[in-house]
């Protein structure tokens, strides 16, 4: 199910304004974060659809987070909807994970166990003794 | 369809596996009636980019927020906490830290020792081998030798890497002269039985795409399988049937399509946890002389310190898993104006979502525009949590019953919850969040955030069919025998007379298996049907 045309511009328009850029981290404006990011974020959660469809027919100056926030007090969970959809199409963007230096939940060598620093750090609790209490 | 078996268990959790898995070895023949499904590990989204995205619904912890056939719906409106679970061959625990906690000596003494709620009738000494035997089984990976415990609460398997993260905050308790150490988890450091090796992708709460967290659908059931269990999937039990003689004799369970079938036993187990178990006791009429079925709920109120730092810390890093814990401020000092105390576990912030709500000054859109790059510039990767579970008192208005008007698919009472947070607890979560600012300080925190209490925190649910001698004062007796129905036993955390600060999940594995072995010792005196 995909959002029409005029819903994917509502869409732009609030990304653009919730997500601008900034701290060297893309805008959704140059992301492009309407489009295919949205759709794989609907495609992956489509419960998101409704909500998300129901806050994009609401009428009313989203031009200011200001502006969107009025709407947002009147229908919450239309924009619970909006900021899952958009937060997730923007974090899971391969730009904006290059840009934050995320390389996701990437898989690591746990064998390693503790190191001597982490076992100097340990034997000083050791040190101190027991601290249970007496039963 | 009617199945005729030696024992029926209802619930394949980790109290469900334990208890089949030894009375398959003692040669009997187990039915075991579970409303969820097996979940292969591909299922999990750790290791695909929406993970963060899967995790607000598909992999919630909430029944009510995931909605999935296989859970019942929960009636929380009168609770503080919703209770968190999942359905599925390995119960909660598919979705759990696996947080390894034994209880401390004192947990079973706290009337004796604090002249609050009620002493166990057991001693840890009692349980310190069934807690090993159980850590056997799940691969604990961990550093013996924890001051904390008298035994040093040994592990199987060394720890898992500290990290950046934990070199950071034990740099801080040690400043502090508190106590701490590296985390005991149910994640095996390296390959073990069934286990791979944990590969640290910190995504434990949502599922173990790596086949690494020690689940029962990998410790337990492939061995119960061999020894020829009756695992019924998508089973849901509606009622515990008994006897003339008022014995446990059969469960009647629906299938997906509803159609309603009868599993006969001899002996019936309730696996279901401290929310399904009271739940089922409740619509069967049985096991309540006490009037206590299925009041007495703890479910661990949870607050947390977040710590920003200065320094890059891959504080998305797992695993998550507990990377260190502390018992500094465990027991109880009465100076500080409460009871009994908490256990600290430290994590993994986790990925960049998480930075999107927070502080936002009370606005719904406060956490956007400039605001979330600036946000993510600072915290993301260099912010972990001191998270905080503080031992919940037992209070007979906190309980579960039947909603009058809430049903699940099959159009069973959903449970009712009604919970209100103590006076004790506030002020326990009030000075431990204290400290563990000051610990985020003396680790050197630029910025510390306290969340004084979650509502979707109910990951640990305990006391609902209280363990004791007394028939007028408790449900079960100490190795889990409903009082007045032969045959009938609850062998999940229901029974615990008290919660401790602790994740529970080392102590009902340790409880059920304690109290299956002198069942299956006994057997000839049960009075079965
Ligand atoms: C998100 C989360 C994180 C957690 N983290 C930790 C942790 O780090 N450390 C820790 O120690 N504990 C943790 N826990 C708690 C831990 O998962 C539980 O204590 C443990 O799973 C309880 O085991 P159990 O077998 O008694 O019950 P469960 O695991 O809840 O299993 C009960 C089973 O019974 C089934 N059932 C219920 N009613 C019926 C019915 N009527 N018919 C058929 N089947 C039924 C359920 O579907 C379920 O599969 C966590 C829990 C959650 C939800
Ligand atoms: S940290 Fe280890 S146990 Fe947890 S999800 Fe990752 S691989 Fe699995």
């Amino acid at each position: 199910m995909s959002l029409s045309g005029t819903e994917r511009k509502r869409l732009g328009a609030l990304a653009r304004v919730m997500i601008p850029g900034g701290a060297g981290q893309p805008g959704a404006a140059a992301l492009g974060l309407e489009g295919a990011p949205v759709d794989d974020v609907l495609r992956i959660d489509p419960t998101r659809a409704g909500p998300l469809r129901r806050f994009l027919a609401l009428e009313g100056p989203i031009d200011t987070l200001a502006g969107i926030e009025a709407l947002a007090q009147h229908e919450p969970d239309g924009f619970e909807a909006v900021s899952v959809v958009l937060a997730n199409a923007y974090f899971m963007h391969p730009e904006t994970r290059a840009a934050i230096g995320y390389p996701g939940q990437e898989a690591r060598d746990a064998s390693v166990g503790l190191g001597e620093a982490d076992l100097a750090l340990v034997d000083v609790v050791a040190g101190r003794g027991p601290v249970f209490r007496r039963v | 369809m009617n199945t005729e078996s030696d024992v029926v268990i209802i619930g394949a959790g980790p109290s469900g596996a334990v208890a089949a898995l030894e009375l398959l070895r003692a040669g009997m023949s187990v039915t075991v009636l579970e409303q969820g499904d097996w979940v292969p590990a591909d299922h999990f989204d750790g290791a695909r980019p929406e993970w963060e995205l899967t995790q607000l619904k598909r992999w919630h912890p909430n029944p009510n927020v995931r909605g999935r056939p296989e859970d019942y719906p929960i009636d929380t409106a009168a609770s503080d906490v919703n209770p968190l679970m999942f359905a599925g061959v390995g119960g909660a625990a598919l979705i759990y830290g696996a947080h390894w906690m034994r209880f401390m000596p004192s947990d079973f003494r706290v009337r004796t020792l604090d002249g609050v709620a009620r002493d166990w009738p057991f001693a840890y000494e009692d349980l310190a081998p069934f807690y090993g035997y159980v850590e056997e089984a799940m691969g604990v990976s961990g550093l013996s030798g924890n001051p904390a415990y008298p035994d040093g609460a040994p592990c199987p398997l060394p720890a898992l890497p500290m990290g950046k993260v934990g070199r950071k905050a034990a740099e801080g308790m040690n400043r502090l002269g508190w106590h701490w150490w590296p985390g005991s988890n149910a994640i095996p450091s390296r390959a073990y039985r069934g286990l791979q090796p944990c590969v640290l992708r910190g995504t434990c709460g949502t599922g173990c795409s790596d086949g690494a967290k020690a689940t029962p659908d990998r410790t337990h059931w492939p061995e119960a399988q061999k020894l020829g269990v009756n695992l019924r999937t998508g089973a849901r039990a509606a009622e515990i049937e008994t006897d003339a003689k008022g014995r446990a004799r059969a469960v009647v369970w629906i299938d997906r399509r509803g159609a309603r079938h009868r599993a006969r036993g001899s002996v019936v187990i309730l696996c279901a946890n401290g929310v399904g178990t009271p739940r089922l006791l409740l619509m069967s009429g049985l096991g309540n002389r006490s009037g206590l079925v299925g009041r007495r709920l703890m479910m661990h109120p949870y607050a947390g310190v977040m710590g920003t730092f200065e320094d890059d810390l891959e504080s998305w890093v797992g695993p998550a898993g507990q990377i260190l814990t502390s018992m500094q401020f465990y027991e109880t000092d009465r100076s500080r104006g409460f009871l009994r105390g908490a256990k600290w576990n430290c994590m993994p912030a986790g990925g960049p979502q998480s930075f999107r709500a927070g502080y936002t000054g009370g606005t719904l859109t406060g956490g956007w525009g400039a605001t979330l790059h600036d946000r993510v510039a600072r915290k993301f990767g260099r912010s972990f949590e001191w998270g905080i579970i503080g031992e919940d008192l037992p209070d007979e208005s906190n309980r579960v019953d039947l909603s009058d008007a809430l049903v699940d698919g099959d159009g069973l009472p959903a449970p009712r919850i009604t919970y209100a947070i103590s006076d004790n607890t506030r002020k326990m979560l009030a000075f431990h969040t204290a400290r563990a600012v000051e610990a985020m300080e003396a680790a050197g925190a630029i910025e510390t955030e306290v969340t004084p209490l979650i509502r979707d925190c109910g990951w640990h649910l305990m006391g609902t069919a209280v363990m004791g001698d007394d028939p007028e004062t408790s449900v079960v007796n100490a190795v889990g025998a409903v009082h007045d129905v032969p045959g009938l036993y609850v062998m999940d955390a229901s029974t615990f007379p008290t919660s401790s600060g602790m994740n529970p999940t080392a102590t009902i594995m340790a409880v059920a298996a304690r109290s299956v072995l002198d069942l299956i010792e006994r057997r000839a005196e049960v009075d079965a049907a």
